[in-house]
């Protein structure tokens, strides 16, 4: 059985998703970069902090000043990617790897919003919820096969150095 | 195999899928600074009085209930070039313990590697060993 997500050995990925799929994934990854300008408090899973102790403060400032537009950019160019890209059958390995990007943020937001929680159930259907709980999960399932697909290029040993 | 979406409930507005954006119409613009252009070398070099130098600092994940085990080890390979075996030790114990150190170093090492984390969604903070 072949994987709806695989390397081709020229290197680029084949990603096997339905017409309503793709159109799906574009038009969350749309909305998404609004969100993050705005600061909208469902993103904030997006942003971390580096110190989280109070009497860090101060560096935690720091940290933020130097690394917010960075941080913005990065996943925001990534949601383009998704974007402009849904509808192509492969991805070159950049292209792949900023899908791969988007869903996982797609993931932290969506999973904030419903509150998502390690012991916690799947919604009943008529739970106004569950429509986009099956969303996460199913963003879920495509992030799982997305990094089997990339992993197999990773070595088990390891490297002396990781990349930068 | 082939993926399939999950159903989606009825029409425009029911919410099924959407990210919401409130106030995003007086969203100021991003995009002007091209990405990955984050001064490294300066990452941290602001001390503060209140943190001495010597001890170094730890980089910590922590457990979150949104990204897959699977991603989280593929994170912990990418980044840090560690074996399957040793990403998955400490992945394991994020998901067991509630947290790991996943590495060390000197404070501006340190940053580097929590912005890189965060690059990747990882809830991940750092703190000077003790």
């Amino acid at each position: 059985m072949s994987s709806a997500i695989r390397r081709r050995r020229d290197g680029r990925y084949v990603v096997r998703l339905d017409a309503n799929t793709r159109t799906v994934l574009a038009d969350l990854a749309r909305q998404l970069p609004a969100a993050i300008a705005s600061r909208d408090p469902m993103v904030r899973r997006l942003f971390p902090p580096a110190y989280p102790t109070p009497e860090l403060a101060g560096a935690e400032r720091d940290y933020r000043e130097l690394v917010d537009t960075a941080l913005v950019n990065h996943h925001t160019q990534a949601l383009e990617v998704l974007v402009a890209t849904a509808q192509a059958e492969t991805l070159s390995g950049p292209e792949f790897h900023s899908w791969l990007d988007a869903i996982g943020s797609l993931r932290l937001v969506l999973g904030t919003r419903l509150d998502v929680h390690e012991d916690m159930g799947v919604p009943d259907p008529d739970d106004p919820e569950a429509a986009e709980y099956a969303l996460f999960v199913f963003l879920g399932e495509l992030q799982y096969l997305m990094v089997e697909a990339l992993a197999e290029d990773l070595p088990d040993e390891g490297r002396p150095e990781g990349d930068l | 195999m082939r993926i399939r979406p999950p159903r989606r409930r009825g029409g425009a507005g029911d919410g099924a899928g959407s990210v919401g954006t409130p106030g995003g119409s007086g969203a100021p613009a991003v995009g002007v600074v091209p990405p990955e252009t984050v001064p490294l070398g300066d990452l941290g070099t602001a001390l503060d009085e209140e943190v001495t130098t010597d001890r170094p600092w730890l980089v910590i994940v922590w457990n979150d209930p949104i990204n897959l085990m699977s991603y989280v080890t593929y994170v912990l390979q990418k980044l840090f070039g560690y074996s399957k075996d040793k990403a998955t030790a400490l992945m394991l114990d994020v998901h067991h313990k509630g947290r790991a150190v996943v590495s060390s170093g000197t404070r501006e090492r340190a940053e580097l590697d929590v912005y890189r984390l965060h690059e990747h969604g990882l809830w991940a903070t750092m703190e000077q060993s003790t």
